[in-house]
């Protein structure tokens, strides 16, 4: 109890949340009467971080840091206009499928994000859409970051929850799949009603030309794929496999990648790792502490008492989660919450763990589209300049379809788990 | 006095050692009409057995089943119930470990780790689940085999010609399965539960090492206990104890049988082929753990 | 005079705070350098049929060092999830007072942080077993510093030293930040670092 109001306090007045965590977790400790544990503190810190899984994470970042940096980004929007942008909503299609391909090399949202939002934002707004509405479409694109592999959040999740790192990665394959399809379906109900523009025509000659110079590209998620089907690498090893085909792609390719700025390209990697590594670390120590005072079995017993089948116990998770996501982040809100319901989800309504994952995953990725914390907008809008308070209101269709998908997800486990061996 | 113990191990719901944990603690509870309960902390919640170590060092944590590689990597002593061939089958193993030799190896732990050892569980003899094809011990030269990272397993194999590769726990699937390596050691309990099959070409059943694992106290914790208590304690874990080995010596007949039936050939290692690479073995292990040769010789009689 | 006694202590603190923070942009690069190297090395022999049995283990531990390295220079840059949620509907002045407590706390947690430490690692326990890491378990049950790790077989508290170095070098930081935010000496900004505000990491 004092630990929780503590944790609060703490969050309240503005303490970064992986801090919150840990001195929530002393706090236990001194109110536990049991000051052995002080003992044991350092070391849970470090075991949280002790963990072959998180290595993925420092190299997912590095190759979204690697494709930046090497332009690679801006010719996968130039590939997916070639497809699809002479339709009504041109462009608004191209952004959701660029953002779907990117999705395949980048692992987080924020940074999807923060890169897609500088190149559509501006494209759109010239053809005539409104920059409010093109800035909340560019967020949700993001959305697919961490839902198609790879994906930090997934990586994480699957250290909390002890499951195969590729396992939980391949799971998210057909929910973001079906989520691009139903994006582009609302969008191309609101195109017509809106009567969306439509992007310049190009020839039959033009498109195939501009899906030939920018195929180049495909070859970063080719030697993904490729590493891990040969039997050359891992999951994890595979990023690094993929930095490399990055970097020599932006070097001998685009010609945009020097090697002069590979320092800082680590050290960016490095520090936006350790942002969430941290949190890893933290959320072990506080979870400990939860366990050693028996939380999670005392959570289940109330969970129990309001839900009497999975279906129920899923939607209610649902709705913690989106109430969660409202003000608290993708991960942090991850590592707060899958240690205490993940056990009752296995053990007591006997949901595939991995099933539970993408549900709790998306979830919380849509708290980051949601006010009043919605970091994804606030991304969008600092870059482009729209006002995050509109952006919610002007794709709510996108918010409710997302909302619709979470709960297919939640009742039919087949959809997470079909690729999954 | 009424006391609430906490008990950590490392494998997950289900698998016979938590049954054997979650027995325990009913039987303590009825036996003191509730007086000593136990809470069983499964899965590595309070972290890695390094970690569950450390706690029952401090008396954070009470108990613990912690595996003979995590101890035999502090204290080469019990680390030779690791060694190879000391015991050819699992029921030799039912039996080795309840002989008072085997007990006898946690004589060393109060002073080594600063826990007590109460009993030793166990699982099946580990085999090898190969992508290529393995007749002998001898087709494992050269194969990249992922093992178990203790330091005896990775001296046998290694002793065998393979090249030790240490991959985590969950990739061990898709890492065979993709290629990554040429085969896998595990025991057939888990290897049935993980399917191992699927991913193989042929079983090597090598009846060579296997991971028992050890009922440990804290010493902080044991010394704060009435006699009584420790008597009791004893007495109850050894009767839990002795049921998980028999139930899951007398299991492996049917994984065998499952095994068989699965359309991939599971094949024996021949005796005779044993002797150098134990002799080889033991040229390293003897003067590390001279205890070694006093565990053969009573495995040489089970 | 105490008063310029007490400027100088300021001083040597934000100094200290920038020169750590210096070194730690450096480990930061290097350990990020290191793990990609021991990855593709990992690919590469294994692929090769060479497998190199302790690559696994010194790329975790890798990561560890990164993880406490990065959080320590992620405190003095100001770059970690707040909810700032209450903070920002406050007064300039009540935001100001928030700042303040809420750097403190950070100073609180690394100092509680090297009291932990010295619980765990027993400093002085150790001394007075003359350094002998088996006497201070005999004496005490504190086995840490008779621990080797599995596959790279070094003794484990050289690599749990980061704990206590994360300790020491988070409240320098958090001193540092904390001078800034109670306005005794001007904001320094960090050097070396082209970090956007926007790249985040969910
Ligand atoms: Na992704
Ligand atoms: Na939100």
């Amino acid at each position: 109890m004092i630990t929780s109001a503590a944790f609060m306090a703490f969050m309240l007045v503005g303490v970064p949340i992986g801090l919150c965590l840990c001195l929530a977790g002393l706090v236990y400790i001194a109110a536990s009467g049991n000051p052995v544990l002080f003992q044991s503190y350092p070391l849970q810190l470090f075991g949280g971080v002790d963990s072959y899984g998180l290595i993925a994470i420092p190299l997912f970042i590095l190759i979204g840091e690697i494709m930046n940096g090497g332009g690679i980004t801006r010719r996968i929007v130039d590939m997916a206009m070639a497809f699809v942008g002479s339709l009504k909503g041109g462009l608004a299609y191209v952004n959701i499928l660029a953002n779907m391909f990117i999705s395949s090399i980048l692992g987080s949202a924020t940074a999807q994000v923060a890169i897609m939002a500088q190149i559509m934002v501006p494209e759109m707004e010239k053809k005539g859409y409104d920059k409010t509405f093109a800035a909340g479409l560019t967020a949700y694109g993001g959305m697919l970051g961490p839902i198609i592999p790879p994906s930090v959040m997934f990586v994480v999740y699957s250290v909390l929850a002890q499951v195969s790192v590729s396992d939980m990665l391949i799971a998210g394959i057909v929910p973001g799949v079906i989520l691009t399809v139903m994006f582009c379906l609302v969008i191309a109900l609101m195109g017509y009603i809106y009567n969306y523009p439509r992007a310049d025509y190009q020839t039959p000659r033009q498109r195939v030309m501009t899906i030939l110079r920018t195929s180049p590209t495909l070859l970063i998620p080719i030697v993904i794929v490729g590493t891990i089907l040969g039997g050359l690498a891992n999951a994890t090893e595979s990023a690094a496999v993929g930095a490399v085909a990055a970097a020599l792609v932006g070097k001998f390719w685009t010609k945009e990648f020097e090697f002069s700025q590979l320092p800082q390209m680590m050290l960016r990697s490095a520090i936006y790792s350790a942002i969430v590594l941290f949190l890893v670390a933290a959320a072990a120590v506080f979870s400990w502490v939860l366990i050693f005072g028996k939380v999670p079995q005392e959570t289940a017993a109330w969970i129990q008492t309001a839900a009497k089948d999975p279906v129920s116990f899923m939607l209610i998770c649902n709705v913690i989660l989106l109430v969660i996501g409202t003000v608290i982040d993708g991960i942090p809100g991850l590592i707060m919450t899958v240690p205490i319901l993940l056990p009752v989800a296995t053990e007591i309504y006997h949901i595939d763990p991995r099933q539970f994952g993408v549900v709790v995953v998306i979830n919380l990725v849509l708290g980051l589209l949601s006010p009043p914390v919605g970091l994804c907008f606030f991304v969008a809008a600092a870059v482009t300049g729209a006002k995050p308070g509109r952006m919610f209101m002007v794709t709510l269709p996108f918010f409710v379809i997302s909302c619709v998908l979470l709960v297919l997800l939640s009742l039919y486990p087949s959809l997470s788990l079909i690729l999954v061996k | 006095q009424a006391r609430e113990f906490r008990l950590g191990l490392i494998t997950p719901n289900g698998h016979s050692w938590n049954k054997a944990a979650l027995k325990f603690g009913d039987e303590l509870k009825a036996a003191t009409n509730g007086r000593l309960t136990l809470t069983v902390f499964h899965s590595g919640q309070l972290g890695n057995e390094t970690a569950m170590m450390q706690q029952l060092q401090s008396g954070a944590l009470d108990m613990g089943f912690i595996q003979a590689a995590e101890l035999g990597s502090r204290v080469p002593h019990i680390a030779a119930i690791n060694a190879p061939y000391i015991v050819r089958s699992t029921p030799a193993v039912a039996k080795f470990v309840r002989h008072p030799a085997a007990v006898k190896l946690f004589e060393v732990l109060p002073q080594e780790t600063g826990t007590i050892g109460l009993g030793w569980g166990i699982t099946g003899m580990r085999a090898v689940f190969s992508s290529k094809d393995l007749n002998s011990l001898a087709d494992i030269k050269g194969m990249k085999l992922r093992i178990n990272p203790t330091p005896v397993y990775r001296d046998f194999y290694s002793s065998l010609g393979a090249a030790p590769t240490p991959i985590p726990t969950p990739q061990v699937f898709d890492a065979m399965a993709n290629g990554q390596v040429d085969g896998l050691e595990a025991d057939l309990e888990f290897s049935w539960n993980q399917r191992f099959d699927k991913v193989s070409k042929v079983i090597l059943q090598m009846n060579a090492v296997f991971m028992p694992m050890a009922a440990v106290v804290s010493g902080r914790v044991w010394q704060s206990l009435p006699a009584a208590d420790r008597e009791l304690i004893t007495k109850t874990i050894k009767t839990t104890l002795d049921a998980q080995i028999d139930e899951l010596a007398g299991n492996e007949p049917t994984l065998i049988e499952n095994f068989k039936n699965a359309p991939i050939p599971i094949r024996q290692v021949d005796a005779k082929d044993t002797e150098a690479v134990i002799a080889e073995f033991d040229k390293i292990w003897l003067p590390k753990a001279p205890v070694l040769a006093e565990l053969r010789k009573v495995g040489a009689t089970l | 005079m105490p008063a310029t006694r007490a400027l100088s202590l300021r001083r040597t603190i934000v100094r200290t705070s920038s020169a750590l923070l210096a070194f730690e942009r450096l480990a930061l690069m290097g350990l990020m350098y290191l793990l990609t190297g021991l990855i593709l090395v990992n690919v590469v022999t294994r692929y090769s049929h060479f497998p190199i049995y302790w690559i696994d283990e010194s790329a975790v531990y890798c990561v560890v060092w990164l993880t406490f390295i990065g959080a320590s220079a992620m405190t003095r840059l100001r770059l970690d999830f707040a909810v700032t949620m209450l903070t920002e509907r406050l007064s300039p002045q009540h935001q100001k007072v928030a700042k303040v407590i809420s750097t403190g706390l950070v100073v609180v947690f690394g100092l509680a942080l090297i009291v932990t430490c010295v619980l765990w690692m027993d400093p002085i326990g150790l001394a007075r077993a003359g350094f002998d890491g088996r006497k201070l378990a005999a004496d005490t049950f504190n086995f840490l510093y008779t621990e080797r790790t599995q596959t790279l077989n070094w003794p484990t508290w050289v690599l749990y030293l980061t704990l206590p170095i994360f300790a020491v070098s988070m409240t320098i930081h958090g001193l540092a930040n904390l001078l800034e935010d109670l306005e005794l000496v001007p904001r320094t900004p960090p050097r070396g670092f082209q970090l956007s505000e926007l790249d985040g990491v969910n």
